[in-house]
């Protein structure tokens, strides 16, 4: 209980920490609003047979992941980067408590950000399309409320990833490649490559495959909502398995 | 400062002790079967040049590295195996070690409340170290000796029963370096156990009571501060006078060897300056100097880890 404790007033007494909480709030508002903008400029525009108001609203997600992953990357680089992990496990030795309770305050943090995140994002973009007289989704539907309930799993798993990652590459600066890599251009540049293989990234990529969680109308070859999701998450414990195998070996 | 050490761990043996201590990376072999002893009660000097291996042993007391062989245990234990770590042993490897933009207080209150201490604790080393005032900064503004200080307010957090320093003067102006000393002497005198190391043979000389020497990874010596300046350093009494040749029949008739010097008369085989004064008054010799000469620690500490690291300059 007081390693909790503990990690917690390491993330709220950096400044860094509250802003990339906002930043991740903010910037999935505003890439959200701007998503739907050009269905709301032109009067006589067709809305997509697969017209889907809630992955819509959670466009900006595609930046605000990069931020939350951060978020998690940097609880823990900035420990190895400014040395304060000595001390750390010498308060306490354990490196599996350390490790766990590192995962536990920051995943709490993480859920937080994300339910914000994804309830205002979801709230601002109905709002909007209701005003120009779209479609929109209602709160009250259970395939809506599943698929947000997706959206905020799919951020704080990033953002376990992105511990991973942090106590992995040990640097602010490798983590960020890794996870722009991960999160942005291998969904980005995979589903191009040729055939089979192209095919495999545009639908079992994890970070492609979990998206599929926030969506109500299945999308062309998407993966089922569920599946993406168990896949991400698996991915994520995976990654943090490997992480504290590595913590657990190397010397600081 | 309060402490509960006398009826801690009793029948436990009190110190830091490493047997056959090795760490190699790769083919290199940075500690070489290591094998000392700090006891509890005294200030153990650590000393090294640069790149001796000193940090690295620090870091694998602390489990912070693995041997590669050997073992190292704090009163009898091995730090993993230790219930209340922070109650048996603090830290300061490295003052840089804080995050910026966390405040001083905030820094310690973490390190507190892993060790399950709270705030008052940290207002009780805040005060102790001079930095309750600074409390409320961010570390980032602080200068080397105020991280100093945090760096000693942290390792002091959880009242443990022995501190190891690396290189704790280091960078320090004159004033924060006697006020080190005076802590660590103090700290040992409550029955700590004080291990800090350095590279400057001058540091350990007011504030060791035994020392370590090691250099290339292999220990030196290891004795008390005392007996290691008896052992290793030589001593010549230098004698000057206008009336040099008097004296030399003076020194021969009882049977005392000398050198000439240009000026002077050198005794390179004692270092009883007294006895040279006392032959020269019943001889009515007038002196104009009687200087009892010792080889620095900085000169012995040179040929010792010279002797061992070979000829690397």
């Amino acid at each position: 209980m007081s390693i909790l404790l503990s990690e917690w007033t390491k993330l709220r007494s950096v400044r860094t920490m509250w802003i990339l909480v906002l930043s991740t709030i903010a910037s999935s508002m505003a890439l959200g609003l701007l998503g739907v903008s050009d269905v709301l400029t032109s009067a006589d525009t067709v809305l997509p047979a697969n017209w889907d108001p809630t992955a819509t609203a959670l466009k900006g997600f595609l930046f605000a992941q990069l931020i939350i992953g951060m978020m998690g990357a940097l609880s823990v680089t900035g420990e190895f980067e400014t040395g304060t992990i000595a001390s750390s496990l010498i308060a306490v030795p354990s490196r599996f408590h350390f490790f766990g309770a590192k995962v536990a305050v920051l995943s709490a943090l993480a859920l937080v950000t994300a339910c914000v995140t994804t309830l205002l994002s979801f709230l601002l973009v109905q709002a909007t399309l209701a005003n120009a007289a779209i479609p929109t989704a209602a709160l009250s539907d259970t395939k809506v409320q599943m698929a947000l309930g997706g959206a905020v799993l799919y951020l704080v798993l990033v953002a376990l990833i992105g511990v991973a990652v942090g106590v992995l590459t040990r640097s602010a600066t490798m983590s960020m490649s890794v996870l722009v890599a991960a999160l942005l251009l291998i969904p980005a540049v995979g589903p191009g490559l040729p055939a089979a293989l192209g095919q495999w990234f545009a639908m079992f990529w994890p970070i492609t495959a979990g998206q599929s969680a926030y969506s109500v109308v299945p999308g062309e070859g998407n993966i089922d909502p569920f599946l993406g999701l168990a896949l991400l998450a698996a991915t994520a414990i995976g990654l943090c398995v490997t992480a504290y195998g590595a913590l657990h070996y190397r010397d600081i | 400062m309060q402490s509960a050490i006398s009826g801690r761990d009793a029948g436990r043996p009190r110190g830091i002790c490493a047997t056959g201590l090795t760490k190699r990376y790769g083919n290199r072999i940075v500690v070489d079967d290591l094998t000392f002893s700090a006891s509890a009660g005294v200030v153990t000097g650590f000393l090294g040049p640069n790149g001796a291996g000193k940090s690295t042993t620090l870091r694998m007391i602390l489990g912070l590295a693995k041997p590669t062989a050997g073992t190292v245990t704090i009163n009898g234990q091995h730090i993993a195996d230790i219930a209340d770590a922070a109650q048996a042993v603090g830290a300061l490897l490295d003052a840089g070690a804080v995050h910026p933009q966390r405040s001083a207080f905030d820094h310690l209150l973490a390190f507190a409340q892993a060790a399950g201490l709270g705030r008052r604790r940290v207002e009780e080393v805040l005060e102790l170290t001079g930095l309750s005032r600074a409390a409320a900064r961010p570390t980032g503004e602080f200068s080397l000796g105020m991280k100093q200080r945090l760096g000693i307010a942290t390792a002091l957090l959880g009242d443990p029963q022995a501190l190891i320093l690396d290189e704790p003067l280091n960078g320090l102006d004159p004033e924060g370096i006697r006020w080190m000393r005076t802590l660590m002497r103090d700290l040992a005198s409550e029955g700590r156990t004080v291990l800090f190391s350095s590279h400057l043979m001058s540091e350990m000389e007011l504030t060791a009571d035994d020392l370590i020497v090691i250099g290339e990874g292999r220990l030196i010596a290891e004795s008390p501060l005392e007996q290691f300046i008896r052992f290793n350093t030589t001593q010549v009494v230098r004698v000057r006078t206008a009336h040099l040749a008097e004296l030399a029949v003076a020194l021969g008739r009882a049977g005392v060897n000398f050198t000439h010097g240009p000026d002077s008369l050198l005794l390179t085989e004692t270092s009883d300056a007294s006895m040279v004064g006392r032959i020269a008054a019943a001889e009515g010799i007038a002196l104009d100097e009687l200087t009892s000469i010792r080889e620095s620690l900085e000169d012995v500490f040179l040929r010792l880890t010279h002797h061992a690291t070979g000829h690397r300059a």
